[in-house]
């Protein structure tokens, strides 16, 4: 009893000191929190779209990037967390270690958020050729294909609820070291699955690529249909630590003042913004 | 120095002179609606009684009434709104892309048609399909709400553009699909996008030059709130019933009608739900969501609210219309009222002077969510129907689209008695986390809606006020979508989402007259003067949110949930497609 007090007990401090707002960065520095091995999003040789959207902000504010390097597909099991993107976020930002994560969904609840720079969506992908007739999760067409989708991502939930779920490969390139978001587009070419359903900035960069020339992307709309909002289109925004206002205020600048530089960045990377003309359910 | 000081005298003098009739013209916009054979409010006056003096169209020859004239909008997805008739001339927005017409009732020619340019990134974020409520008059100007955000004062006469202002940025999810309301010189401008954590604001922009005049936010600091030493409830409550900064994504949006006071000089409406859809992320009370404000209209400071679902677990918003009616609730002390029937199911009556409570009953038989409401003033929920993340919470009525959701009910003075379409959903409610799994953003919450007990997913009923009871019920096969307007001869209207324009006996709510329109109805009918012929028009064009789930959610196994029509599907009872349609006798 009295040993679980003092976990309790150590816990609370541990809280306390993590509550305690971090010193800001190095004079001149940005400190980037990132994968070392997440492309296209980054990797250690600094070649993944956050990285270089890291370089240009880094720029902008005439400091130099430096990076604490942690994996956002951590396994669970750690110490203070379940794995993946929590343990990263505790590991690097939360710790003080570094200050800024270049690439969250804008008012994720853990961090604070920067204005959203970009908007990208969800999508299916499938062969051209084979011209099914999808624009929403609930185009006929879905029920009588093979669809892989990534767990625990919104078109999970959209297919669970239109009980489109019967032969549908799960994915989980987001919670597995070292897997690229390609596998999802090698097993659309290998048949495995006719229809992918993916995070667009995951796999643009990759359809970039001849092997994939024969690949459609149409972006999932959002929904309300069955009720509850479904949302598929995201705004894109840097995070830091709740409480550190002064350097929300510093990015958003340069997102005010250079977000079409940044656009650009992304759109190198296949990154397709969100194209606005697409039915909404 | 001396020519410069009488050179701005001359520019105030003569500034005065340009402005003076103006507002002259606009405060007779409460006297203008009451002349019956014009309708120039979008709900007639600023009651929002939607009950109209014209009794040429009577209970013996309802059903004599014929198609008079009608006319494409151009545009496919949901009607939501009301033509006005300001002299010879009726106005109409169609849906997305919101064109709007001048049509002249002498020859039905088209005077001027306008379609703005808009951000098209409008359409992806639109929550519940594209729709529109309508255009404000006033002072020869016709106001334009478009989806974009974009507030566009037309010359009534020309269709020129005047001004133009922006009250939604929809690359944050902002949107606009309120009908406006001037009073005083002010365009009042709601704003959507609640389900995407925008932070709900109304806004007055001057009529004559499109400026902002003020902005009340639905939550945050008292100066944001347009909260000051004149209001009666709690201060900094828009901060400190939430946990952090979570307030700036407060949602608490402004999208449904708005009404008027002139004696108490106070503006009415309702904010919608809290941001974030899972209730376990936001801790608190959560206001001002869920809440009847009233402000005083030239400055937007708050003199009362009134919040009706505190801490929403089901996406009650409680945006729909506020009808301000005399009320005797307890015998012989007659009030100056305001009757809401909140989505929550529950009808709740105030004194619009204070915002005390009255009286608020279910006005739907199967709500469950909450017993009642206390004296307090706040629901007592069954913990059976609380939402949480992680628990598939079922049987839950009303369902997330309400007993009621925009379509505005009448005031019927004839007979006292509010006539209300209704929804009659119930709901299974999964609330899940807003998580970010690396490299893929996530949130989300599933539900799962179905016809509640009885098999009938919608009615529309007459309420008592002073009991607080149903008087009658006509059940619809689908959601009564669509408004009431209710009339001095005795007849009320209204349209169904299976496409069947009605007339009823406001009494007895039995049927006189029924038509089969091009398309489904979820706007609202409304009625007017010319010739010396009264005429009633409706803007048919199925869509919004109702549809969408129906037209989607009917393909679903339902079977052990009561619902008789699972196996059916609005599509085959109507098609999209905006029309105008005007009966006369």
């Amino acid at each position: 009893m009295i040993r679980k007090l003092g976990i309790l007990a150590a816990a609370a401090l541990a809280g306390a000191i993590l509550a305690i707002p971090q010193p800001s960065a190095a004079q001149g520095t940005l400190r980037v929190c990132a994968d070392p091995d997440y492309m296209p999003y980054s990797d250690r040789a600094r070649e993944g779209f956050e990285n270089k959207v890291a370089q240009a902000v880094a720029g902008y504010l005439g400091e130099k990037v430096s990076y604490t390097w942690f994996s956002m597909r951590n396994t669970p099991g750690g110490f203070h967390t379940s794995g993946g993107f929590d343990e990263f976020i505790h590991e690097t930002l939360r710790s003080g270690k570094c200050d800024v994560v270049v690439d969250v969904p804008y008012s994720n609840q853990d961090l604070l958020t920067t204005q959203p720079y970009y908007v990208s969506s969800y999508v299916f992908v499938f062969d051209k050729a084979r011209g099914y007739d999808i624009e929403s999760l609930d185009s006929p067409a879905l029920r009588d294909l093979k669809i892989g989708f990534e767990t625990e991502t919104p078109p999970e939930q959209g297919l669970i609820i239109r009980h489109i779920r019967l032969g549908n490969v799960p994915f989980d390139v987001g919670g597995t070291q070292g897997q690229s978001p390609a596998v999802m587009l090698d097993a659309l070419r290998n048949g495995q699955i006719q229809v992918a359903i993916t995070w667009e900035p995951a796999v643009g960069y990759f359809l970039r690529n001849s092997a994939y020339s024969r690949l459609a992307v149409v972006p999932l709309p959002n929904s309300r249909g069955r009720g509850a909002p479904e949302q598929y289109i995201f705004p894109m925004a840097m995070g830091v630590r709740p409480g550190d206002t002064a350097l929300q205020k510093r990015l958003n600048a340069v997102i005010t003042t250079h977000q079409a530089q940044l656009v650009s960045i992304l759109s190198e990377f296949g990154v397709k913004l969100y194209h606005p003309n697409i039915n909404p359910y | 120095m001396k020519v410069k000081r009488l050179w701005l005298w001359v520019v105030a003098i003569f500034g005065c002179a340009f402005v003076l009739p103006s507002i002259a013209r606009t405060d007779d916009l409460s006297s203008l609606s009451q002349d019956s054979n014009q309708w120039v409010l979008p709900s007639l006056n600023y009651a929002n009684t939607r009950y109209s003096k014209l009794d040429q169209i009577n209970t013996d020859n309802a059903k004599d009434l014929k198609v008079a004239w009608t006319m494409s909008t151009g545009a496919l997805r949901g009607h939501e709104g009301q033509p006005l008739v300001v002299g010879d001339t009726l106005y109409f927005q169609s849906a997305y892309p919101n064109h709007v017409f001048a049509v002249d009732l002498n020859d039905y020619h088209t005077k001027w048609q306008y379609t703005p340019r808009q951000d098209e990134f409008a359409v992806a974020v639109a929550c519940c399909d594209l729709v529109n409520r309508g255009v404000g008059y006033a002072s020869g100007k016709i106001i334009e709400d478009a989806l974009d955000g974009s507030i566009i004062a037309l010359d009534a006469a020309t269709g020129h553009v005047l001004w133009k202002a922006k009250n939604a940025d929809p690359k944050l999810g902002q949107t606009v699909t309120s009908a406006p309301l001037i009073v005083h010189n002010k365009v009042i401008v709601g704003i959507s996008g609640g389900e995407f954590g925008v932070r709900g604001s109304l806004t007055a922009y001057d009529l004559n030059t499109g400026k902002r005049v003020w902005r009340a936010y639905s939550m945050g600091p008292d100066s944001d709130v347009l909260i000051g030493p004149h209001f009666t409830g709690p201060h900094n409550a828009g901060i400190n019933t939430w946990r952090g900064d979570d307030w700036k994504l407060g949602g608490g949006t402004t999208w449904g009608w708005y009404s008027y006071d002139p004696n108490l000089n106070l503006l009415y409406y309702g904010t919608g739900n809290p941001g974030t859809w899972n209730p376990s992320q936001r801790p608190g009370d959560n206001k001002w969501s869920m809440t009847i404000f009233a402000r005083n209209p030239d400055t937007g400071q708050a003199v009362w609210a009134y919040q009706m679902t505190p801490h929403d677990a089901w996406d009650y918003d409680g945006v729909n219309e506020m009808i301000l009616a005399n009320l005797t609730v307890s015998p012989g002390d007659p009030t100056p009222g305001l009757v809401h029937f909140d989505r929550n199911g529950f009808a709740y009556e105030l004194d619009r002077r204070t915002g005390k409570l009255l009286l608020a009953k279910p006005y739907d038989p199967s709500v469950n969510w909450a017993t009642r409401i206390g004296s307090d003033g706040r629901p007592v929920v069954d913990p059976k129907y609380m939402t949480k993340a992680g628990v598939n919470v079922k049987n839950i009525c009303p369902a997330a689209m309400g007993n009621k959701d925009e379509q505005p009910a009448s005031y019927d003075e004839q007979t006292g008695m509010f006539i209300v379409p209704t929804n009659h959903n119930c709901m299974d409610y999964q609330a899940f986390a807003v998580k970010y799994k690396a490299g893929f953003p996530y949130v989300g919450a599933t539900l799962l809606m179905y016809a509640g007990p009885g098999g009938y997913r919608g009615a529309v009923i007459a309420w008592d006020p002073s009991k607080g009871e149903i008087v009658w019920s006509d059940h619809e096969r689908f959601p009564a979508w669509s408004g009431v307007l209710s009339t001095a001869g005795g007849v009320a209207f209204y349209g169904t989402m299976d496409g069947w324009f009605k007339a009823i006996d406001a009494k007895t709510g039995s049927l006189l007259y029924k038509f089969k329109v091009p398309s489904g109805i979820i706007g609202n009918p409304m009625t007017f003067m010319h010739d010396g012929k009264q005429y009633v028009a409706v803007l048919t064009g199925v869509g919004g949110w109702a549809a969408i789930g129906l037209a989607a959610g009917l393909n679903e196994p339902t079977a052990g949930l009561g619902a008789v029509n699972a196996a059916q599907d609005l599509k085959n009872y109507t098609n999209l497609g905006g029309t105008l349609m005007v009966f006369s006798l």
